[in-house]
């Protein structure tokens, strides 16, 4: 009797403990009154150097800054998890939150000002003065510190540009020229000439890139502060009639159409996919953890027409409003330290390349400044010896992008008037006779309700 | 278990005829007597089954119906709106679409997947030998994991011409089909991988209706000159009609919550052509980066229970009469 | 977890076909005992004439052609396809290993996915919600059914009632109650008691636990009571040992819904450290390589397709029982 009821207790205790043990998994506590400062890593998935990496640098910051104990979290931003997170309080110290929910976000008082501590780092004045806008409220206060951006770009497959006899060196430079270099390809190889994005809001995203290329506008911004959606502009329905030609006419996109921006890198590193437009940067993850052979890669800029220009993104590294000063000014420490002097010191840019190519990890992709030009020119001299990525097959970029226009992602609701543009494109890539001038219409008026909101 | 002899002499006599004595009875009921009579037992063992329940249960429904009527966001504190959040869900296009796409799939679920297990256990139960190895065989797709399941099932929808499935229509000489990439087609996809995957559970439950049929009753019908047709039809089908009934109700319940199958499948595309109800309540609440629109979300849950609770009700009231009888 | 996800069908259902199949399978086992042997709609004399003969014949080869093609047939390309390189298997999905045998495929996917890790964590979400599940309604069920204070109908209504709540409803709002519990100042989301805690609020388990000791004799109880037991031991020593079948029962119902529940884990544990598989595999499948993935899932579905064939007898009869209790 004793003893069964002593089992059942020791039974109960034992999943108490292992349940608090689970819940505290996430944070180590901070044993000896350092300040405990929880900052985004990677990814979940990441490969082992890129800890190993990081491990590193967390080690150098400590030695730099004994009284901080910096803890890495695995944080990546996802639609569904990032509200919770925001609301459950999980979220680390310091996290990187894309351009795209940066208004949004520091509209609803979601972020920690630092306009001071920008100041006092005495950097604030280097800025890309496009990219800093991002990062400011109506207030004329910012919001956080950029620290990547990129520019979309049309990513090619040099293997199967030379099996359909077209010559890798000389990437398209029009639609037109990419719409028959795709059915070259598709004949001659078998494989999809020509792929977009077309699920989990990135249809949206890269029917936007490829329709602002096109000299598309796709919101306005009103002085009092309302946005219009002209979604339905002859620019959105030239690429929407541009990729149903390639789908439909030319046959040129293989047979599998809810990509998103996973399953085409998937795809493109497993070399079944001609060409591709997504982001600049996209090179570290086909590398890293698609598994592409480098010698494969090419890079080119998007064909711009019509006064079309090229539509970039990029992150910031932020902090939720609610840390105390102690926390904050830890926070502020790391994020120069991990994040800004790599794009500002000789020593640090040359350390951060030096320990990355250690670990294998790709440096040199190419990316959008930033800061102001002369900086960012200045500091990939400073990286040349340690540059790994294959930039003589990423020249049709590196030169033309100066060339181009920049554009940013329209800012009312981006990502769920995304996620309406997403059926327009898996409309026309899935029924042949799908009415775009309604399906425009349509998406249009359901965009501005969203806005009105 | 010290106070062990207080307790035991204080248990509460039942059922029925122990009632308490009437001089007991007439007695004013103190906290002294509740303990004595094994109160603190009784809300002991209680306990677990309250706060569970209280915190996970009933405490979230009836969240639930208060949040129907109020706008929040979790980011900023909610608002009361009336029924501005059923009307806002009722009004919104992706609605007709979601419940024309849920009842598409119920039907064709029914279609593939009510008769098809009935026939398999009918054949199955007048078989003699190897019945364990068919019960067996039929199940095995039941204790694969669905997501296992449903990812194993978008590899053989691959819609390339050397895709799995369309290799084998090759071999019959019918062209490759689009599968999961067209709004056409990728509905009844869903569903034949639903039936695939539920259809060894039902013959199994059918198999057991079948050896429950009174053999009495085919001896009968062979006195009257029935033949094997006739016995199926006028002795095994009414036999089952019970069963049958319920089985309906309950792919009807179930398949008005269809998630799993649309959400991993096609995300509820190509062009919203596998949006179900339950997705658009997902996607609702939960796709939104920025704090999703959880009012929305659990009006159309209300307005979804109601619907579903009506069919429970309907299918406690047939299985009560069933098994009583 | 039924209670709290929307991707089964809903607890009501199942609870009541498992109702109508209890009373309906003791019926027919009195039944099959007194009628001595089973026969079926074809009787003897029919079975012994040519035409029917012949399709009993045809019937064999139908039913063990179509099982073994449908039941069997994707489980084995799928154990193909695991140590198979990819590029075969998107070109020749049916030739047997025309480029080798890529045994890597298993210990990348071991190693690279951490099976192993998703896999411990699996069990733990199951032997959690396992366990609190049995608490929950062996307790409640001896409180109502025993005990039995005199607000115990109240209650029970109360349970009852839950479960004509179809488990979407919850959704939402369990979500909430997991990011701000009552009392507690810290939200559970990414701890496993996010998953157990609502996975034990089942009305089912306590309704089927509670008529169960509803059908116990009273007597040993009042003789233990006699004898001086209080009621935690005539729960522990008596009533739980006399329950074992229903208790095996609400077992198996636990734990294979904990093994297959997704939407609700893939709410509440975010963190991918502590998610089970079926959260997981979802997640990796784009940054997996095709025959790394297979061998994955090939993996994920050796460990239930193994313990179905060990305790084949178990899962046949609670599927019968169970009713079409899918999730």
């Amino acid at each position: 009797m004793k003893s069964s009821r002593s089992i059942a207790i020791a039974g109960l205790t034992a999943l108490v403990v292992a349940g608090s043990l689970a819940a505290c998994s996430a944070d180590a506590g901070g044993d000896d009154g350092k300040l405990e400062l929880r900052v985004a890593t990677f990814p979940p998935g990441a490969d082992q150097a890129a800890y190993d990496a990081f491990a590193e640098q967390e080690k150098q910051f400590e030695k730099a800054n004994p009284d901080i104990d910096v803890v890495g979290l695995e944080y990546e931003w996802t639609a569904p998890t990032f509200a919770a997170q925001l609301a459950g309080g999980s979220l680390p110290d310091v996290f990187t939150v894309p351009f795209t929910d940066t208004k949004t976000l520091l509209e609803n008082g979601q972020l920690m000002d630092v306009t001071d501590e920008l100041q006092e780092l005495g950097y604030s004045d280097k800025f890309n003065p496009i990219i800093l806008d991002e990062v400011t409220g109506g207030d004329d206060r910012i919001y956080g510190f950029p620290r990547q951006a990129y520019a979309n770009g049309l990513h090619y497959n040099r293997d199967l540009f030379e099996q359909a006899g077209l010559d890798p060196d000389n990437p398209p430079t029009t639609w037109d020229e990419v719409r028959a270099a795709a059915k070259t390809i598709a004949e001659k190889t078998g494989k999809a000439g020509y792929a977009t994005m077309a699920a989990g809001n990135t249809g949206g995203w890269q029917l936007s890139v490829q329709a602002d290329s096109r000299g598309a506008s796709l919101q306005q911004a009103n002085d009092d502060g309302s946005y219009t959606s002209t979604i339905d502009n002859d620019a959105t329905k030239a690429t929407l009639e541009y990729l149903h030609d390639l789908r439909w006419e030319d046959d040129s996109m293989g047979s599998t159409f809810d990509l998103d921006w996973g399953s085409i890198n998937q795809e493109f590193a497993a070399g079944n996919l001609g060409m591709y437009t997504s982001g600049s940067d996209v090179y570290t993850a086909l590398v890293r953890d698609f598994g592409m052979s480098p010698d494969i890669y090419g890079l080119t800029v998007i064909p711009t027409e019509n006064g079309g220009g090229v539509l970039g993104g990029g992150d910031i590294a932020v902090m939720p409003p609610t840390l105390d000063d102690d926390i904050k000014a830890a926070a502020v420490k790391w994020i120069d330290w991990y994040y800004m002097q790599k794009l500002l010191n000789e020593d640090a840019a040359v350390a951060d390349a030096k320990a990355l190519s250690e670990s294998d990890q790709a440096v040199g992709t190419p990316v959008l400044p930033v800061l102001d030009k002369e900086t960012y020119l200045e500091s990939q001299e400073w990286i040349a010896p340690y540059v790994n990525v294959p930039l003589d097959q990423m020249t049709g970029f590196t030169e033309g992008i100066f060339e181009q226009t920049p554009v940013g992602e329209f800012k009312g609701q981006t990502q769920p008037i995304y996620a309406l543009m997403d059926n327009l494109v898996q409309a026309v890539l899935t029924d042949e006779n799908a009415d775009i001038d309604a399906l425009l219409k349509q998406v249009d008026v359901d965009a501005q309700a969203l806005l009105d909101q | 278990m010290i106070e062990r002899d207080a307790a035991a002499e204080a248990l509460p006599r039942h059922p029925g005829p122990s009632k308490p004595s009437a001089a007991a009875r007439r007695r004013r009921r103190t906290p002294v007597t509740w303990v004595r009579r094994g109160g603190l037992w009784n809300l002991a063992f209680l306990a677990p089954m309250l706060v569970v329940f209280g915190v996970f249960s009933w405490g979230p429904i009836a969240q639930a119906v208060v949040m129907s009527f109020q706008k929040t966001n979790l980011i900023t504190p909610p608002v009361w709106v009336g029924l501005d959040n059923f009307a806002r869900v009722l009004s919104d296009p992706n609605l007709g679409t979601a419940v024309l796409n849920t009842l598409y799939f119920a039907g064709l679920a029914l279609v593939f997947g009510f008769p098809l297990p009935i026939l398999m256990a009918v054949l199955m139960s007048e078989v003699r030998r190897g019945k364990g190895l068919y019960s067996a065989l039929a199940y095995l797709p039941v204790v694969v994991p669905p997501v296992v399941a449903v990812l194993l099932w978008k590899v053989f929808y691959n819609a390339s011409p050397d895709g799995v499935f369309n290799t084998v229509l090759g071999w019959v000489g019918i062209p490759p089909q689009p599968w999961l990439q067209s709004s056409v087609t990728a509905m009844p996809s869903l569903v034949i991988e639903a039936t695939w995957a539920a259809a060894g559970g039902s013959i199994i439950i059918y198999l057991a209706a079948l050896i429950a049929v009174p053999p009495e009753l085919y001896d009968a019908a062979e006195v009257d000159g029935a033949g094997i047709w006739r016995k199926i039809w006028h002795v095994t089908l009414p036999q089952l009609r019970g069963i049958l009934f319920i089985m309906l109700i309950l792919q009807v319940i179930g398949t008005a919550q269809v998630f799993l199958e649309p959400y991993l499948f096609t995300g509820g595309g190509p062009n919203n052509s596998t949006l179900t109800v339950l997705l658009l309540i997902y996607r609702y609440a939960f796709q939104n980066s920025l704090g999703g629109d959880y009012g929305e979300a659990t009006a159309l849950s209300l307005m979804l229970a109601v619907f579903l609770g009506l069919l429970s009700w309907l299918y406690f009231k047939l299985t009560d009469r069933w098994s009583t009888n | 977890m039924t209670t709290a996800q929307g991707t089964a069908p809903a607890t009501t259902a199942d609870s009541i076909t498992l109702r109508a199949r209890l009373s309906r399978m003791t019926r027919r086992g009195r039944g099959a005992q007194e009628d001595g042997g089973d026969r079926g709609i074809v009787s003897e004399h029919e079975r012994g004439r040519g035409g029917v003969r012949a399709s009993m014949g045809a019937i064999h080869v139908f039913l063990f052609a179509g099982l073994v093609v449908a039941g069997l047939g994707p489980l084995l390309w799928l154990a193909k396809a695991a140590v198979t390189p990819t590029q075969d298997t998107l070109t020749q999905p049916f030739a047997l290993w025309p480029n080798g045998i890529d045994w890597a495929n298993l210990e990348q996917a071991w190693n690279d996915i951490h099976i192993d890790q998703y896999f411990l964590n699996t069990i733990w979400v199951a032997a959690g919600s396992w366990f609190f599940q049995l608490l929950i309604a062996t307790t409640a069920g001896y409180a109502l059914s025993i005990l039995r204070p005199k607000y115990a109908p109240v209650l029970n209504a109360l349970v009852l009632a839950t479960l004509f709540i179809p488990a979407v409803v919850l959704l939402v709002p369990l979500y909430l109650t997991i990011l701000h519990p009552p009392l507690i100042d810290t939200s559970l989301l990414n701890t496993y008691w996010a998953v157990w805690l609502p996975a034990a609020a089942n009305a089912f388990n306590i309704l089927l636990v509670k008529r169960f000791f509803d059908g116990l004799p009273r007597e040993v109880f009042e003789a233990a009571r006699t004898d001086g037991a209080g009621p935690f031991r005539v729960f522990w020593s008596i009533v739980l040992p006399m329950s074992k079948p229903i208790l095996g029962v609400v077992s198996v119902f636990a734990v294979i819904a904990a093994w297959k529940d997704f939407l609700w884990p893939l709410l509440v544990l975010p963190d991918p450290a502590v998610q089970p598989l079926s959260v997981r595999l979802p997640a990796v499948q784009s940054q997996t390589e095709l025959d790394v993935f297979l061998a994955a899932l090939a993996i994920s579905t050796l460990i239930p397709v193994a313990l179905f064939l060990v305790f084949q007898r178990l899962f046949l009869r609670g599927a019968g029982l169970g009713g079409a209790v899918k999730g």
